[in-house]
């Protein structure tokens, strides 16, 4: 076995930040997504606009940056905030940007954007009768988003989506630069303590590869499932 | 007047796309166990005619009123709206469509199609609408075919289904639109029966159609329109074997 010379413990806490800031940062991206992509749908133009305003700038720009803009940039941009609630209502306050909830937000904004072309392309790939056909049986809007846009979107979403999340996945490897202590970062030190790079990043590459391969098991799964009725079994009446 | 209100009346209906005016004013009343075929042209307006009585299309003008409800409509910078959408979708389950690519949503299984707006829409037990739903497939022949999926379907099999989901609704009026044009033609046969056997059991239908036999022996009512306006109307013996415009006559001439 490789001696993790007492590292061992912090690298499985590290690795527990990982998953935890990757699964987070994809629920809020996926949401985010969604918003997005009804926004770009929508008839409304202020939406449309603010929604390609987004994913512009976000595509636009490398995470490492907007990570380090939104962290350190959203902290002094805080104080200049509560240090003006101080001087005009005399209330003293103090705010301080917690590094996990930070890297959750960034990430998930960062991703949102990706993930909000996913679902428009998604959504725009479903059958227009289906959508029709919801309608005239008298559905509403939301009934109609969950029972059938929703379920037949998906299945042209998820590769899409689970391309994202691999990347998102890696991402959180960036995470380190703002003080975040994840499973790199413990890596990385502990290398640069014992000179003995291999015995700390080969673990780490190995997690990464079996959360990835765990993934692509779920997410084949997942296609599976909302594959059902749309081909593979052949009309045989 | 009579007691009971009719099951569906359209005044002066009124379609622009742009400029383009395609339905200039059409009226309509479909009386109980009423079998309206429309005939016509493409691009005569008979299928977003149609699409207007539910709404599927917005009317620029006129009224719709489903069993004595009056559909109420407001301006708004986009045009004519409906001002209640809970109104359009409680009238719109009163007034079931069968459309012509059949339309049964592909990831829920025939039976899962047939109780899908039963139980979310109207709120019908779980129970009671599988029973039903069970019981409508075994009318159109499909029973056996209760846990396929629409891909696994022929056509015709498909449009019958269709007719069991639009059955299942137990509506005032059924909408078809051209239901056996997108058909193989050895499989029009078996869906035109079960639009028979629905005609004579008293169900109020209007029908946009290119079958003619279907229009000349099931319906009590033919409606031939040209260009946006109802050129005739009248019971099928009239309009079919005596059409008095030169338009209708040619439109009727056996085509090669």
């Amino acid at each position: 076995m490789i001696d993790l010379q007492g590292y061992g413990p912090r690298l499985l806490e590290g690795a527990l930040v990982t998953i935890e800031l990757a699964l987070l940062s994809l629920l809020v991206s996926v949401i985010l997504g969604l918003l997005t992509a009804s926004a770009k749908m929508s008839r409304s133009w202020l939406a449309h606009r603010i929604a390609t305003l987004y994913t512009t700038l976000i595509r636009g720009v490398p995470d490492l940056v907007l990570m380090m803009l939104f962290f350190f940039g959203g902290q002094i941009g805080i104080n200049m905030a509560t240090d003006w609630l101080y001087y005009q209502f005399d209330v003293d306050i103090f705010i301080n940007i917690d590094e996990f909830v930070a890297g959750v937000a960034t990430i998930g904004l960062i991703f949102g954007a990706y993930m909000g072309e996913t679902f428009r392309g998604a959504f725009m790939a479903v059958d227009n009768g289906q959508i029709e056909a919801a309608r005239a049986y008298g559905m509403s809007e939301s009934l109609m988003f969950r029972r059938v846009r929703f379920p037949q979107m998906m299945r042209h979403a998820l590769p899409g989506l689970s391309n994202n999340w691999m990347v998102l996945l890696k991402t959180t490897a960036l995470v380190s630069v703002i003080g975040l202590t994840d499973m790199v970062r413990v890596a990385e030190e502990a290398a640069k303590a014992t000179h003995e790079p291999f015995t700390f990043l080969i673990p780490v590459a190995v997690v990464y590869l079996v959360i990835a391969s765990l993934s692509e098991w779920f997410f084949a799964r997942l296609q599976k499932r909302y594959d059902v009725g749309f081909g593979g079994e052949e009309c045989n009446n | 007047m009579a007691a009971t209100p009719l099951p569906l009346e359209v005044i002066n209906l009124k379609k622009r796309f742009g400029d383009n005016e395609v339905l200039k004013g059409l009226s309509l009343k479909a009386h109980k166990g009423d079998v309206i075929s429309m005939i016509g042209a493409s691009g005569s307006g008979k299928s977003t005619f149609l699409r207007c009585m539910n709404l599927l299309e917005q009317p620029n003008e006129g009224e719709l009123i489903v069993h004595g409800e009056s559909i109420d409509f407001k301006q708004t910078r986009r045009g004519r709206e409906p001002a209640n959408w809970r109104q359009v979708e409680r009238i719109r389950a009163k007034l079931s469509m069968v459309f012509q690519s059949f339309n049964l949503w592909a990831h829920m299984t025939l039976l899962e199609n047939v109780v899908e707006a039963p139980i979310h829409v109207l709120g019908k037990p779980k129970k009671e609408a599988l029973e039903h739903g069970r019981a409508l497939l075994d009318r159109v022949g499909l029973l056996e075919r209760a846990d396929y999926y629409p891909t696994q379907m022929s056509g015709g099999q498909q449009q019958r289904g269709a007719i069991a989901r639009a059955l299942a609704m137990e509506p005032e009026v059924m909408l078809f639109d051209e239901p056996t044009s997108a058909l193989d033609p050895e499989l029009v046969g078996d869906v035109l029966k079960v639009m028979r056997d629905l005609a004579e059991e008293g169900r109020t239908m209007i029908v946009v159609t290119h079958e003619m036999s279907f229009a000349r022996d099931v319906s009590n009512q033919v409606i031939y329109l040209h260009q946006g306006v109802i050129e005739e109307a009248g019971a099928p013996a009239e309009v079919l074997e005596n059409p008095q415009s030169d338009r209708l006559r040619q439109f009727l001439a056996p085509k090669f």
